[in-house]
């Protein structure tokens, strides 16, 4: 599902982000990837959702390849990617429901089937009840919510979720942990970064990707 | 396709969001878009006012070729048939003394006393050509050539005047189109720029969600042509006034203007200022847009 060889990641600065990656993720597989701030997680996401091209080495999603590949095809990969980022990135102005639905518009469903995938993944993150809040009004564990919504209700291949419990006290982590692996299953595959270790040193049947200095190290348990 | 024919609903909502996010800006632009319009149909009407009066006064251009004194009655009608035959000629005819002083009589008016002084006719009979005016030159230099022809009398000056301001007019109508062209599709792409500055985040989402650029861009090109054909009907309702009020004004003091149909008229410019405005706001969207085209 995704493959890289040798790839490496130099930003404009000069800055080395990432060195000779090799990975190879497979369907339905939870993968964490962890690693202290600015160690590279962000990057290799960004790699995986072509918002970076490798600057070496090759670097295929879901067997297209990344590599300088054009808008057009980077956005077709994209649809089939559910991602849950750091900073949400909601639409203002906007509703949970309309928020969840953006997410949709595009991927040929009709309408109704659109409002009903979205209630369905707002129920499922707990938020029907908010469904006509606009979001500048959630709080941030709602807003988080609402993103996993948009993410899951497009029935996406992966899930990539950023630091998703980067601001959140113990048991809240754990439940969104939760919450995301729950949307995991044979054809679906969740890639979760997060720097907070002691939240999965017990998690089993899961690949772990620890990032160090733009270096990784892989292993599955 | 499919997923435009089901998001038409959010598209046109899309599209009034964006309208109202900077209201007042848009606001100044589409009565901006409605004023040089104004121009635009002003320009068209005088155009066409303008080609009318050319037409007419083509229709008049005339020379006259002058026959020798000898020459008798029959031959003279020989000679107009023969003229008439020529390329660029519309028509002959002969006219005789009688009617060369009637016609001066009539330009004199009062002071056609002055020709009582004459004791016989002064005037010569001649044969009246009405041309062509692009065929001006070829038609006097054959003329002149006819056996039986002494001289002719010709009014190239007027002639040539009267081709110089249907060319003048022709320049400056287009100048006047390219203007409004232009200037509109500036308007309109800073226009669409600025609603795509203001909705930076929202199509930056939509982007990293893997939205295809036509999705992303059509409500700014709905906004478009929805603010442009709002300028174009301001256009043609200011035009019809004006149109109006002109033609109850100068329509009775100038009677000799060839003016084309009041109805005519406005109905011609209520359909072309509305249907130009529409183009101009597909392409000036669209050349708007090329902003966020190619980027990921």
């Amino acid at each position: 599902m995704i493959i890289s060889n040798d790839v490496s990641l130099i930003y404009p600065d000069k800055t080395q982000a990432l060195i000779d990656i090799n990975i190879d993720i497979r369907p339905g597989e939870l993968v964490y990837i962890t690693g202290p701030s600015g160690s590279g997680k962000t990057s290799l996401l960004k790699l995986i959702m072509g918002m970076e091209y490798p600057t070496t080495g090759s670097l295929s999603v879901f067997g297209k390849s990344i590599n300088n590949s054009r808008s057009g095809n980077i956005r077709k990969i994209r649809r089939s990617i559910g991602p849950v980022f750091q900073e949400f990135k909601l639409i203002e102005g906007r509703t949970s429901l309309e928020n969840v639905m953006m997410g949709m518009r595009f991927l040929g469903a009709m309408p109704k089937q659109m409002k009903t995938s979205a209630n369905e993944a707002l129920e499922k993150v707990g938020l029907s009840h908010k469904k006509l809040s606009r979001v500048e009004n959630l709080s941030w564990g709602e807003s988080q919510r609402v993103a996993i919504a948009r993410a899951v209700a497009r029935k996406p291949s992966l899930i990539l979720a950023d630091e998703p419990t980067g601001n959140l006290d113990y048991d809240n982590a754990i439940n969104i942990l939760g919450l995301l692996k729950s949307f995991m299953n044979e054809n679906t595959t969740v890639i979760i970064t997060t720097h907070a270790t002691h939240l999965i040193k017990d998690e089993q049947n899961a690949t772990f990707i620890s990032v160090d200095k733009g270096r990784i190290e892989i292993e599955r348990r | 396709m499919r997923s435009f024919l089901f998001n038409i609903g959010y598209f046109i909502k899309e599209s009034g969001r964006i309208i109202r996010l900077n209201l007042l800006s848009n606001i100044f632009s589409v009565i901006g878009t409605g004023l040089i319009l104004f121009l635009l149909g002003v320009v068209i009407t005088g155009t066409d006012i303008g080609n009318r009066l050319v037409v007419m006064l083509n229709e008049e251009a005339e020379v006259n070729g002058y026959f020798s004194l000898e020459l008798a009655s029959e031959k003279r009608d020989a000679l107009a048939v023969k003229i008439s035959n020529m390329d660029g000629v519309r028509s002959t005819r002969i006219v005789d003394e009688d009617e060369a002083k009637t016609r001066m009589e009539n330009i004199l008016g009062e002071e056609a006393k002055i020709l009582e002084l004459f004791d016989d006719n002064p005037f010569e009979a001649f044969v009246e050509i009405r041309i062509n005016v692009n065929a001006m030159d070829s038609v006097i230099d054959n003329v002149k050539n006819t056996a039986g022809i002494e001289y002719v009398r010709d009014n190239r000056e007027v002639l040539e005047k009267i081709q110089d301001i249907t060319y003048a007019l022709k320049i400056l109508g287009y100048l006047m189109i390219a203007a409004v062209g232009i200037t509109t599709l500036i308007i309109l792409s800073h226009m669409i720029r600025q609603g795509i500055y203001n909705n930076k985040d929202q199509i930056n989402t939509l982007k990293l969600l893997g939205s295809p650029g036509a999705f992303i861009g059509f409500p700014y090109v709905l906004t478009g042509i929805l603010l442009t054909l709002l300028g174009g009907i301001i256009a043609a309702l200011s035009i019809a006034l004006l149109i109006n009020g002109a033609y109850d004004s100068i329509g009775g003091t100038i009677p000799f203007l060839p003016l084309p149909v009041r109805e005519e008229l406005i109905d011609k410019m209520t359909l072309w200022l509305p249907a130009i405005s529409l183009a101009l706001g597909f392409f000036g969207s669209l050349f708007g847009l090329s902003s966020i085209r190619e980027r990921r």
